[in-house]
């Protein structure tokens, strides 16, 4: 109780410090004349009687700073002084003051609003229940080299029933389906999940209920679930869904519950956010029948570890687990396989793409920071070198060397934190427009948020930063000698050649920290240009493509495009109306995985090559995509060898395929078209080999792949290819018009030029690459404004020495030539040191290049020059306006 | 300097704040040349002090609402801050003056023990 009445007193004296003082001395003196009053009265003069107060009262000054020691917490007021005496010094400097401060609002600004995806992407735990224990399940054929190709139904039951270590296990099967309702039929996000899903997620629903293991059938369940976003679009957020049924791919399922807006499924999708969850036994159709081991239908698996293992613990159980399976099953196995399951945290494998990119990102919004700061401590030996005489004055007074470093840290730490201010103001603002710049495929983007945490972190950086550049100008300011300190900025505070030399050093270090940013940077561009520069194997100019989902009812009965002949005729007579369309000049049609630059799931099959002799041993796999014919005229692609499919390619003739120039290379060494190729159970014949198209991505590299004539076989998804000069919106509603005439209940979606699904493909790639141009920029100019300082300086201190030389007759080009070489010394040794540090540096980014070795030439000399180039002519200007100094002005300075 | 008076208050403190609080209550308000001359007094000069080391046991007790200073003209007509015990004072006068007995008790039977 005392405590805190003492506390809050000395709080009120410590706001109230003029009334505290006044009072005081009030109080002294008031003492001292009675003191003096009993001195007279004892016969005393009026000066002994003064004198003889003094003495008896002790020194006044001492007893007043016991005083104010015991009255109010002294090092807060020694703060709230220093604080005071800041602000008041660097509104007399608003330009250092607006420079400092905006400068450090784009070091503070970049590193929190990157901190704040990365935060939100990669650090925060996924929300769910005990999120670690959540993993993905793959099965890879090493010995083909095809890593996540997907499990079977009795895998499945095996990892569910004898692995051990999970809790629970669900397939995840994303999928495309079409909803009914209204006029026509709407092609949405479906998550085909076991009963398990919601439950291992430990997701609960906004509304009604989610589906569990008592909703278990061999085939889907009626009970579905869907997102909040579907509710609200396709539902206008009724209150009274539950229970509504609704036609999904022509079967009809009940809407038994309404997932929270925040809930996302953590992992890939097709398009966009899974909008509808449905529950399979994936032992009923639509699922094939019957069930075969080895036909890896299903593209993975969630799963929840038993609490108390580890990842690694329950791996060496699966390994144990594959190769008892292995034994068991010797055909589905093949030794030559080395078939695996894998396990891998599921944050990893939803996040996993984006952690070098975002990483790097870190990393050189660190460097930023860096370089900010050590301009900032450039910065502020300059300015201290103004202030040399009030600090010698101050020292002379008798402050102590950690009080003026105190003093001097509390400006610099002041300045941080109007920079951060500053930031955490912009980024709040913008926050909205910044995130639309963001890649809209990085996923986790709806979690980030400017909450506690960045705030929090800003306010840190901002303190730590203030320290950590004000502490070594600070140190060297303080270690001022008055007596030498007031004779050589006597005059008019002009810097000691000490702390030029000091701020050189700074310079330089500016310059290598530039020199690293930059060299990053610079292979990002070299990436994207080599990106830009690939040949997607097709033609975009004038290219569109449009995706239609063909239902799978429940029902095989149902299915009215089962058949590949039910297949063809849909596809010859939508082809046959689009042929007509305005502006449209070819038009050819496949299935969704032959839609180049999409990145498609990895769906590499297993195949083997009857014709050569080690077939037996060797595994080989290939990706799959299904074309009609004129699908490489309409694409532009070349046809290297043999021929491609046409019209007549048919289920009835013979079965034939062509592969793309990878795969001949790779498996078709020394042999040429008319081999024979074995998958799915029958035998292919190889009619042609084409050039390789860019089906993944234009910087993902090309995977040998295998073309089948559509007519030959099912497929549950078409695209249709247009090439003409129609532009796309109006395509659009003209392709969804035709199919929609063709049959109401098959969706039409993704319509776009193959212009923008380039673009697309690159957006990553160009979001890293301008953030770290931006970054690079702002490195390169604080670097020249850096470089510029000081050889201003240096320029000025020695116009006399230059004009003498000039008036003993040296040319104005050798003086420019002494007067520059000080910049020169400066950034080259920058310039070095940069070069060492970035080569180290960039070996870390090589997962992000394209085309690019981590030690490119190109980068590695252009980036110097650049720098060199900026910095000499900083260096110059000053340089240039020694050689223009009047001799009698400088001489008379 | 500042280093050496709190060596000094350090040995005294406490007790100071209780002789002060002692004096204000058996003398009534006083200011704080008042005070000073009282201990000189009673100390006879035994208890040599600069009158100004009395400012921070004054602070003290006032922020900690034991005592309360209030303007006011001495006989003389001069200005002078008198201090006064309030009643949270005179509270705290008894535990003090309880608790100094009890540890001046105990030391004196130490220091008893040892001879």
């Amino acid at each position: 109780m005392r405590h805190c009445r003492r506390l809050f007193a000395k709080l009120k004296n410590l706001f109230g410090r003029g009334r505290a003082e006044r009072e005081m001395s009030r109080e002294v003196s008031a003492h001292l004349t009675l003191l003096e009053d009993e001195f007279a009265r004892r016969g005393m003069s009026a000066e002994e009687a003064r004198m003889e107060a003094r003495r008896a009262y002790g020194g006044v000054e001492q007893v007043k700073q016991l005083h104010r020691e015991e009255r109010s917490i002294l090092w807060l007021e020694q703060t709230f002084a220093d604080l005071r005496f800041a602000a008041r010094s660097l509104l007399k400097s608003p330009g250092f003051a607006a420079v400092a401060v905006l400068t450090l609002a784009l070091g503070i600004g970049a590193n929190i609003a990157i901190f704040s995806v990365v935060d939100a992407v990669l650090l925060r735990p996924l929300p769910f229940q005990d999120p670690q224990r959540l993993v993905r399940v793959f099965d890879d054929l090493n010995g083909a080299g095809a890593k996540d190709v997907g499990m079977s139904e009795p895998e499945l039951e095996d990892l569910r029933d004898r692995a051990g270590v999970f809790e629970d296990i669900s397939v995840i099967f994303p999928a495309s389906t079409a909803l009914s309702g209204g006029d026509h039929a709407e092609r949405i996000e479906m998550l085909g999940t076991g009963f398990d899903y919601f439950r291992i997620l430990g997701a609960q629903p906004a509304l009604g209920r989610v589906y569990g293991p008592r909703d278990a059938v061999p085939g889907f369940t009626e009970s579905v679930v869907i997102s909040d976003g579907l509710w609200k679009r396709q539902f206008g957020g009724d209150p009274h869904i539950l229970g509504r049924r609704i036609r999904v791919d022509e079967d009809g399922y009940t809407i038994v519950g309404v997932m929270p807006p925040d809930f996302r499924h953590p992992g890939q999708t097709l398009e966009r956010d899974v909008e509808l969850w449905a529950a399979a036994g994936f032992k009923a159709s639509p699922f094939p029948l019957p069930i075969v081991r080895s036909a890896r239908l299903l593209p993975g698996a969630l799963a929840r570890l038993k609490p108390g293992l580890t990842i690694q613990q329950a791996q060496q159980h699966l390994d144990a687990l594959a190769a008892q399976l292995a034994q068991t099953y010797p055909k589905d196995y093949p030794a030559a396989s080395r078939w695996s399951l894998r396990l891998e945290p599921v944050e990893r494998s939803f996040t996993g793409s984006v952690r070098p990119t975002l990483l790097l990102l870190l990393t050189a919004v660190g460097f930023v920071l860096l370089i900010v700061s050590v301009n900032m401590a450039s910065l502020l030996v300059a300015r201290s070198s103004a202030r040399m005489r009030e600090l010698a004055i101050r020292q002379a007074l008798g402050a102590s060397r950690a009080r003026l470093v105190r003093q001097l840290l509390t400006e610099s730490v002041l300045v941080s934190l109007a920079g951060g201010l500053a930031a955490m103001l912009v980024l709040a603002l913008t926050k909205e427009s910044l995130l639309a710049l963001m890649p809209a495929d990085l996923p986790r983007l709806t979690e980030v948020h400017f909450d506690a945490r960045v705030v929090g972190l800003a306010c840190l950086l901002s303190v730590v930063i203030g320290i950590l550049f004000g502490m070594t100008p600070a140190l060297h300011a303080s270690g001022a000698d008055p007596n030498r300190d007031l004779k050589e900025g006597g005059r008019s505070g002009i810097p000691s050649a000490r702390q030029n030399r000091f701020r050189s050093a700074l310079v330089a270090t500016e310059i290598a920290l530039s020199v690293v940013l930059l060299s990053g940077a610079g292979l990002l561009v070299h990436s994207f240009w080599n990106a830009l520069r690939v040949n997607p194997g097709f033609d975009p100019n004038r290219l569109m493509v449009a995706r239609i989902w063909i239902p799978v009812p429940n029902n095989p009965a149902m299915n009215r495009y089962q058949t590949a002949s039910q297949i063809a005729a849909l596809s010859r007579e939508i082809l046959r109306q689009a042929r007509n369309l305005p502006g449209i000049e070819e038009v050819s049609v496949g299935t969704a995985n032959s839609v180049p630059l999409v990145n498609n799931f990895n769906n590499r099959l297993a195949f083997s090559l009857p014709d050569q002799p080690d077939s037996a041993q060797k595994q080989r796999s290939a990706e799959f995509a299904a074309i009609g014919p004129d699908f490489f005229q309409v694409l532009r692609t070349p046809v290297l060898r043999g021929h491609s499919f046409t019209e007549a390619d048919t289920e009835k003739v013979k079965k034939v395929v062509v592969v793309n120039a990878s795969f001949a290379k790779q498996y078709l060494i020394g042999r040429d078209v008319g081999q024979r190729m074995n998958f799915g159970g029958a035998d292919w014949e190889i009619v042609g080999v084409v050039g390789d198209v860019r089906h993944d991505g234009l910087d993902s590299p090309v995977t040998p792949r295998v073309y089948r004539p559509l007519y030959q076989g099912p497929a549950n998804e078409l695209a249709v290819f247009l090439r003409g000069s129609a532009d796309s919106s109006g395509l659009r509603q003209a392709v969804t018009r035709i199919v929609r005439g063709v049959d109401a209940d098959l969706p039409v979606y993704g319509v776009r030029t193959m212009p923008e699904m380039m673009a697309a493909s690159l957006a990553r790639r160009k979001f890293s690459l301008s953030l770290m141009a931006a970054f690079g920029a702002l490195a390169l100019f604080l670097a020249s404004i850096g470089i510029y300082g000081v050889m201003a300086y240096a320029v000025s201190q020695r116009a006399q020495e230059f004009c003498i030389r000039m008036a003993l007759g040296a040319q104005p080009r050798d003086v420019l030539l002494l007067a520059l070489r000080p910049g020169a010394v400066l950034t080259f040794t920058g310039v070095a040191l940069g070069l060492i540090a970035a080569q180290g540096a960039t070996h870390l980014m090589t997962s992000l290049l394209f085309g690019v070795s981590p030690a490119d030439p190109i980068t590695f000399v252009g980036v110097p020059a650049t720098l060199a180039f900026v910095a000499l002519l900083a260096c110059w200007i000053p340089a240039r306006r020694a050689v223009r100094i009047p001799p009698v002005a400088a001489l008379r300075s | 300097m500042p280093s050496e008076g709190k060596s000094r208050i350090q040995v005294l403190q406490g007790t100071l704040d209780l002789i002060v609080l002692r004096t204000l209550h058996s003398l009534g308000p006083l200011h704080a040349y008042g005070i000073a001359a009282r201990l000189e007094q009673v100390s006879e000069d035994l208890l040599k002090l600069n009158q100004g080391t009395l400012y921070p046991a004054l602070v003290r007790l006032e922020q900690q609402g034991w005592i309360k200073g209030k303007w006011d003209k001495t006989e003389n007509g001069r200005e002078a801050k008198y201090y006064a015990v309030t009643k949270a004072g005179l509270k705290a006068l008894g535990e003090e003056t309880q608790r100094w007995r009890q540890l001046s008790g105990l030391v004196e039977k130490l220091l008893g023990e040892g001879s």
